[in-house]
């Protein structure tokens, strides 16, 4: 399971790769591909390339550069050699691979009424390596369970892109769907928890079987659009917990409001830095003026890990964690 | 009484090559008809089915009767891992393998070659096109290896019987 992500590569690049040393590895993030121009890898926040004979540099010009054949291959072997597949990824314009590690794409849009109807000519590829880190939630699940009422409050989790959002979920639904015990707060049971993963990057579903443990009580609607996941979850699993990624349009916000009536607790995520700049955004707005969510969770992650606030729905905060205390996160696996 | 031996033997050699003759041209629109099933299929599972080719092809060898079934699935092995060749390199490396063994020849080939370059490398569309175009060539090459069948297939057998029965006369 470790490293798998490296079969997808061809040849040569798999080779360089494996040249670096293990535990740096274990820490890529990103590896941008891009035809022709030199061979990227990101991890910790920040960005290096990688030389023809397997050392990182800041230099582009000393970089390894991918050519045409190896772009061709690369698409072939993510795409199972078969592309015809793929076609609602390529018009969404990213495809997620078995242990749910997401490559997005880049080339040249076909379009069709006006719509991105397909890519073609892909030449840019950023494979996004996915990390289980059990435990990453540890610090946060006791601020957003409501002991009293036995339940788990309407949470937002706020983040800039790749600051460990989808990570936190993920643990967030293991550790509700299985319950536990802590000194704090004593037994606590497992919970019916429905996650709606429209990317299959929190779940990181093949073949409806998901690749990471989200725990034994957990259904996944996977590949589901959210607003109308949301609503077939409501529909017919009966969730304690809804659980989405990212979410952000008017529909969204009606589906989250409509599980919010319905008693479900739903966690969710947003791309943000702060709460007050969500309020300006169409969807996220009106849930934010009506004051639903109970906990905000904004994450910020630096050189020296992951960091985390809590807001309360009043926005006051409960916890500033001081920054660089670790949550376990920053990927390391 | 030995002399007499050698004649009937030889005449056997002839009419057995000319009835191995004779089957080769038999057999050769019996593969093709059974290429042209396979890549039906192939279509249907690429069309409504979204199947991955690997495992597409591995199904339709499964399916197909010797020599087509060692054919795809060697072709659906080349492709899985651990090897993970391109369709294009996979149908190469299984024609080399398995080409000798079909009564094909060199014009089925080549029209397999040029539909693995682009098998798997488009939308599906684009693939249907592709493979209607291979099927419409492999339905001539049919049409013209049943031609040679009933022009051939009689005649080489009593060729065969002939030539032995030539052999003898000259001996003697």
């Amino acid at each position: 399971m470790a490293n798998d992500w490296l079969q997808l590569f061809p040849e040569k690049v798999r080779a360089l790769l494996k040249r670096l040393p293990l535990p740096l590895l274990g820490l890529v993030e990103e590896i941008r591909i891009r035809e022709g121009r030199p061979l990227e890898i990101n991890y910790s926040g920040k960005y290096h390339f990688l030389s023809g004979n397997g050392t990182l540099t800041q230099h582009p010009g000393e970089a390894y550069k991918p050519d045409r054949d190896e772009s061709h291959r690369l698409l072939d072997l993510i795409s199972n050699h078969s592309l015809y597949t793929m076609e609602e990824e390529l018009r969404k314009g990213f495809i997620t691979i078995p242990g749910g590690h997401r490559i997005g794409l880049a080339g040249r849009t076909v379009l069709s009424a006006g719509g991105v109807e397909h890519l073609r000519d892909i030449t840019g590829f950023n494979v996004r390596i996915a990390r289980e880190v059990p435990g990453v939630a540890d610090g946060v699940l006791p601020y957003l369970l409501d002991k009293g009422r036995q339940r788990i409050m309407h949470t937002l989790i706020l983040s800039p892109p790749q600051h460990g959002k989808t990570t936190l979920l993920r643990d967030l639904a293991r550790q509700i769907s299985a319950g536990g015990h802590s000194q704090r707060e004593g037994f606590r049971q497992g919970m019916k928890v429905g996650i709606v993963d429209e990317r299959s990057e929190i779940a990181g579903s093949r073949r409806g079987i998901p690749a990471f443990d989200v725990g034994p009580r957990t259904d996944i609607l996977d590949g589901c659009p959210k607003a109308e996941g949301m609503m077939m979850m409501i529909r017919s699993l009966s969730p304690d917990v809804l659980i989405a990624d990212e979410i952000g349009r008017m529909e969204d916000a009606d589906a989250v409001t409509e599980a919010l009536h319905a008693g479900i607790s739903v966690v969710a995520s947003a791309h943000g830095k702060e709460v007050a700049e969500l309020v300006s955004r169409p969807g996220l707005g009106s849930l934010l003026e009506h004051k639903l969510f109970e906990r905000y969770v904004i994450l910020h992650r630096s050189e020296a890990g992951l960091s985390f606030r809590i807001l309360d729905s009043q926005r006051r905060g409960l916890l500033l964690a001081p920054p660089g205390e670790r949550l376990g996160g920053g990927g390391h696996a | 009484m030995l002399k007499l031996l050698g004649a009937v033997l030889v005449i056997l050699a002839g009419t057995l090559a000319g009835f191995q003759l004779a089957r080769q041209y038999a057999d050769r629109p019996r593969n093709i008809r059974g290429l042209i099933a396979a890549l039906q299929r192939l279509e249907t599972e690429i069309m409504y089915s979204y199947t991955p080719l690997p495992e597409a092809l591995r199904r339709i060898g499964q399916q197909s009767r010797e020599p087509l079934k060692g054919f795809f699935v060697t072709v659906a092995e080349e492709m899985s891992t651990p090897h993970d060749r391109s369709a294009e390199e996979a149908f190469r490396l299984a024609m080399d393998a398995h080409w000798r063994v079909t009564a094909m020849k060199a014009a089925e080939k080549e029209i397999l070659r040029q539909l693995s370059c682009t098998l798997g490398t488009s939308d599906r569309s684009n693939q249907s096109n592709h493979i209607a175009l291979a099927l419409q060539q492999l339905k001539q090459e049919e049409t013209v290896a049943r031609e040679d069948q009933g022009k051939y297939e009689k005649m080489s057998k009593s060729l065969g019987l002939l030539l032995g029965a030539l052999i003898v006369i000259l001996i003697f």
